[in-house]
């Protein structure tokens, strides 16, 4: 081999330099190589490094394996508290409410979970001090859901009616940003908002940038406090852009027994991703009436000035407007005469689960109902486990 | 240094060039499945966060921390009150308890 002659020196014997020389590379190579590895780790993160892999190579991050440990799902007690003090026409109303929230978790795809509602509604007593009134206790949901699949959940027991976005997503006092309900509220929900029977329901994806949710349920006619609810069916469908974050739906409901109506109405939800901003409004139409809500609530953590007060405060405004429909609602519960109503109102969150809350509303009604409405208030979400659970 | 040690010297060094090429490239492999799955945690996390805020924030003010055991029961909860996907869930559940 023609080796010899490199490595040989003049003397012909195998020269110690090319052997150190030889010794010097391999130490240099194992010794360089970590060293420009951990270099690599050590380097800030470059664009090309930070790119994702291509698709084809790229893991969903959901089919990853999931980086946390397996949870035991516990019950949970949930409660809304409120304490308002509202003035509609210079009438002064102490309503405070206390509303309990269980959720019972049984196994991988069940849950049952339920919420109350005990809320008072105190007048001065014209005959002396103190002020006096009654309690209502409502069964707002009590409802046992299996979660059958990506695609499907099945509901079944007394459940919040699925009409618009409203009474299911935003009625809680802690959620709302006004205290005061939508006029259009009891249209198509029944007389407690709530409906008995079976309810299918489920989201998934259409396209990666839009999502599918829908609902449909089927409800008998009970006359038992506090479980009382209409004959009907209905459906709820609607699409959210995750992008832009834009929800809109529409939602169709019918009447089994009386005048065997039906009702329809649409919905719109944004929050635009720069801003704090929060957008919705609804429509709803039915033979006893009809009307709309919009409105907006920007929280002022933007604000340049005094960031650490301004991050807390948040202003609403909502507009809305009530039209009375061919027959008169039975229940009492839409106003008797066309109504319009705006409301101007300033939240402050001590945290997200506690808030100062303040409104003021100017109402316009026909036959001299043109009253102002002030709101001031508390409100409070308490959660908490009902047991350990357990880490695996 | 005879020739025959010459060689068994010069094996021994190309042994050794050969063993310490195989170690870095054992250990970058190791790293580079762990990069890899620290991505894909990351991006799990990052995805996990920009569904919370979408989704939680369509309604309610966002909770700052929630306990671990708690999660899996509310994130159910508002499976079903608030229409959320399974792939939203999965992913909300993941940043929740990081």
């Amino acid at each position: 081999m023609r080796r010899v002659a490199i490595s040989v020196g003049k003397c012909g014997r195998p020269g110690w330099a090319a052997l150190l020389a030889l010794l010097a590379l391999c130490v240099a190579t194992t010794a360089s190589v970590p060293a420009v590895f951990a270099q690599q780790q050590d380097e800030p993160p470059t664009e090309s490094a930070t790119e994702p892999p291509p698709p084809e190579i790229q893991p969903s991050p959901l089919e990853a394996p999931m980086p946390t440990p397996a949870l035991t799902p516990v019950p949970v007690f949930s409660m809304g508290v409120a304490m308002v003090t509202a003035w509609q026409g210079g009438q002064p109303n102490l309503e405070p409410l206390v509303s309990p929230v269980g959720l019972i978790p049984i196994g991988q795809k069940w849950l049952v979970e339920g919420r109350g509602t005990f809320e008072s509604d105190l007048i001065p007593d014209p005959t002396g001090l103190g002020w006096k009134g009654y309690l209502e206790e409502e069964a707002d949901y009590v409802q046992v859901d299996y979660l059958a699949n990506k695609y499907v959940t099945f509901s079944f027991g007394r459940f919040l009616t699925p009409f618009g976005i409203f009474n299911e997503r935003l009625y809680p006092v802690w959620i709302r940003n006004l205290q005061s309900d939508p006029l259009i509220l009891p249209i198509s929900t029944g007389p407690s908002g709530a409906g008995t029977g079976a309810m299918l329901r489920g989201a998934f994806n259409l396209t990666p940038k839009a999502e599918l949710n829908y609902t449909t349920y089927f409800s008998t006619k009970l006359t038992t406090t506090p479980f009382d609810s209409d004959r009907e069916w209905g459906f709820r469908t609607g699409v959210y852009l995750p992008g832009p974050r834009v929800e809109f739906g529409a939602s169709f409901q019918h009447l089994l027994q009386a005048d065997r109506s039906n009702s329809f109405g649409f919905h719109f939800a944004w929050q635009p991703p720069p801003l704090p901003l929060d957008v919705r409004a609804e429509y709803a139409r039915s033979s006893n009436g009809s009307g709309y809500w919009v409105e907006g609530a920007y929280k002022l953590s933007q604000v340049p000035m005094w960031q650490n007060e301004m991050r807390h405060v948040q202003l609403v405004a909502r507009m809305q407007e009530y039209f009375r429909g061919e027959f008169e609602d039975e229940d009492g519960d839409l106003p008797a005469v066309n109504t319009k109503l705006f409301e101007f109102g300033m939240n402050y969150y001590f945290r997200d689960d506690i808030r100062f809350v303040s409104s003021y509303g100017r109402q316009f009604a026909a036959e001299g109902g043109n009253e102002n409405v002030w709101t001031v208030g508390v409100t409070y979400r308490l959660v908490m486990p009902v047991g350990h659970g357990d880490v695996r | 240094m005879s020739w025959r040690g010459f060689w068994r010297s010069s094996l021994l060094v190309f042994g050794l060039l050969a063993a310490g090429r195989l170690r870095p490239a054992a250990a970058q492999q190791a790293a580079s499945h762990g990069e890899a799955s620290d991505s894909a945690r990351q991006q799990l996390l990052d995805d996990g966060e920009n569904k919370f805020h979408a989704n939680c924030g369509r309604c309610h003010q966002p909770p700052h921390h929630l306990p671990p055991r708690l999660v899996m029961t509310v994130e159910r909860h508002m499976r079903v009150r608030a229409i959320l996907t399974e792939a939203d869930v999965k992913a909300i559940v993941a940043y929740l308890t990081q």
